[in-house]
């Protein structure tokens, strides 16, 4: 049971990363790798700040801030500078594992003792509960682990509704319209470029939003965590784009959050099942790599169909 | 209204690519006129266009529009006093967003965009009425992604955006020829309801010799990135597909000349 909330808390943290990358990656059409570099400074930030004995909620907007900054950095690079996309992340993030050893100070920063927004989480189920467990359907349950499961839940849920009302609003419609057509929208008047900077701002805040949050769910910054972020990421977009279709923005970002903590399920399972961790990575990339090739394969194997009957 | 003076610009300066596209065009017009710009393929007539709008910026020479020095205006600054339509129709609209969003956007041409709602509720019943009186029944499917209908209604759609707010220059680069005879009619005729009831300035690039003839006040005929005729006036009401024809056959005549005198050239000396 604690190993199913675990795997459904991290799963609900991931999404808002998951929902980052699916402004890049959908939204915009750029695949932006800055992702793994921007939820590694979300946690480093928001780490340094909770040793130091900052407000957690505070260390965790900190966090969001500095991955806002640092897709601003890889959008201006990118458009004022006229870089590949793929290439503006790829040096962004390369000059973020630096700053990032330099914001913590060494590879790795333990927060056991901070007070963060998963330890006031923790302390306000058991308060709450009145004990160390509860029963749930009756399961005992750590009353500390349900209650950071649903302030976990609450949270993505805002975050959701937030970046859907964002996207529905004059300025989150011309964005939108950026990644559709750009030659349009600035026949529109609307200025191209800012809205790239500004998209990969948005995208990358809440990839860090999502770093601060993991950060002080697992107790720990390290500089390696965002090795292979922006796979996983595209992996949960691509599983809620199957799970409730690309009709509307708001089926597809209910669909993300549930493809995110879908496929942590899925890995935690294949996890318990003897998969060895080490090929965690591999199996995400072959895993969107078949996500990404098999919908046109499987278009020419119907094309070639009828004609070989 | 629109006043260009001396622009020039060339593609690719200094390289086997390079493309002396416009060279020198002057050219006032004013407020509430309709001219035609016709020519043959390369001669210029819609990079002309493409200048005016800030697709680049020009050489040489200065554009003014409404008073306003917009030579070193970006593309998108210069859409709060331009409406256009493009000639391919998938260029006008946002495919994936539906028909309301797209009015949505074009609602705010030149105009700041905040955190309002895009779909405003003052906003919809104009906008219902609007598409209504097309008669092309898609005041039913403002929901849908407008990717899904047909060139002739996206480009309809596309010259109602670009005229919902008034544009102080209205922009039509060959507009209708991507579409099939009878859409091509009705976004024909459509632009000319449109620019008539608001009496828009308007440049449009086509092919027709037809819309030439029958549309506008004033037809500006280019050649090699210069003006080479400009008819207005009594003789613009007087003239007829042939005499446009006449005149295009001189242009071909001519450069066959230059071609052949090149040729000859070539053969003697080299």
């Amino acid at each position: 049971m604690t190993l199913l909330i675990g795997a459904l808390i991290i799963g609900l943290i991931l999404s808002l990363l998951a929902l980052g990358v699916l402004v890049s990656f959908r939204i915009f059409s750029m695949p932006d790798i800055t992702t793994d570099g921007s939820i590694t400074l979300g946690a480093s930030i928001a780490a340094v700040l909770l040793v130091q004995g900052v407000n957690p909620i505070f260390a965790t907007a900190a966090g969001a801030l500095g991955g806002a900054l640092a897709g601003a950095v890889t959008g201006i690079i990118h458009t004022k500078f006229k870089i590949n996309s793929l290439l503006s992340g790829i040096l962004v993030m390369t000059a973020l594992y630096s700053v990032n050893l330099h914001v913590m100070g060494r590879s790795n920063v333990p927060l056991m003792q901070a007070t963060t927004v998963a330890s006031f989480g923790e302390k306000l189920g058991e308060g709450l509960a009145g004990g160390k467990t509860i029963h749930i359907l009756g399961w005992p349950v750590a009353s500390a682990d349900a209650a950071v499961l649903v302030l976990a839940l609450g949270f993505t849920a805002a975050a959701g509704a937030a970046m859907f009302a964002f996207f529905r609003t004059q300025l989150g419609t011309a964005m939108r319209a950026t990644g559709d057509n750009p030659q349009m929208i600035r026949a529109l008047g609307s200025n191209v470029e800012r809205n790239i900077i500004l998209g990969l701002a948005l995208s990358n805040g809440f990839v860090a939003l999502s770093g601060a949050l993991l950060a002080q769910y697992q107790g720990f910054a390290d500089a390696q965590m965002g090795i292979g972020m922006v796979v996983w990421g595209l992996a949960s977009v691509i599983i809620g784009e199957a799970l409730t279709g690309t009709r509307s923005l708001g089926l597809t970002i209910v669909g993300t959050i549930m493809g995110s903590v879908l496929f942590r399920l899925l890995v935690a399972i294949a996890l318990r099942w003897g998969l060895n961790p080490n090929d965690l990575k591999l199996i995400t990339a072959l895993f969107v790599f078949a996500a990404l090739v098999l919908p046109g394969f499987i278009e020419k194997l119907k094309r070639r169909a009828p004609s070989a009957t | 209204m629109l006043t260009i003076r001396g622009i020039r610009k060339t593609f690719n300066p200094g390289t086997v690519n390079e493309v002396r596209a416009l060279q020198g065009v002057d050219l006032t017009i004013e407020p509430g006129s309709f001219v035609i710009v016709l020519g043959m393929n390369g001669s210029g007539k819609s990079t002309l266009l493409n200048a005016v709008a800030g697709s680049f910026y020009v050489d040489e020479g200065t554009l003014t529009i409404a008073g306003h020095d917009v030579t070193k205006w970006p593309e998108h600054k210069r859409a709060k006093l331009i409406g256009r339509v493009f000639q391919n129709p998938f260029s006008g609209t946002a495919p994936t967003m539906s028909i309301a969003e797209n009015f949505a956007l074009a609602s705010k041409r030149g105009h700041a965009r905040g955190l309002g709602w895009a779909l405003a509720p003052n906003l919809m019943k104009p906008l219902r009425d609007r598409i209504a009186s097309l008669k092309m029944g898609l005041e039913d499917r403002l929901d849908n992604a407008i990717g899904s209908l047909s060139g002739g209604q996206r480009q309809a759609l596309t010259l109602l955006m670009a005229t919902w707010l008034k544009p102080e220059l209205l922009l039509l680069d060959e507009h209708t020829a991507a579409l099939d005879p009878k859409s091509a009619d009705q976004v024909i005729q459509l632009s000319d309801e449109v620019i008539q009831r608001d009496k828009l300035t308007t440049l449009m690039v086509t092919h027709s010799m037809q819309q030439a003839v029958s549309l506008g006040d004033r037809i500006i005929m280019m050649n090699r990135g210069r003006v080479l005729h400009d008819i207005r006036g009594a003789e613009k009401k007087r003239l007829r597909p042939e005499d446009l024809m006449d005149r295009f056959e001189e242009v071909r005549r001519r450069e066959l000349l230059d071609e052949s005198a090149a040729a000859m050239l070539h053969e003697l000396y080299i």
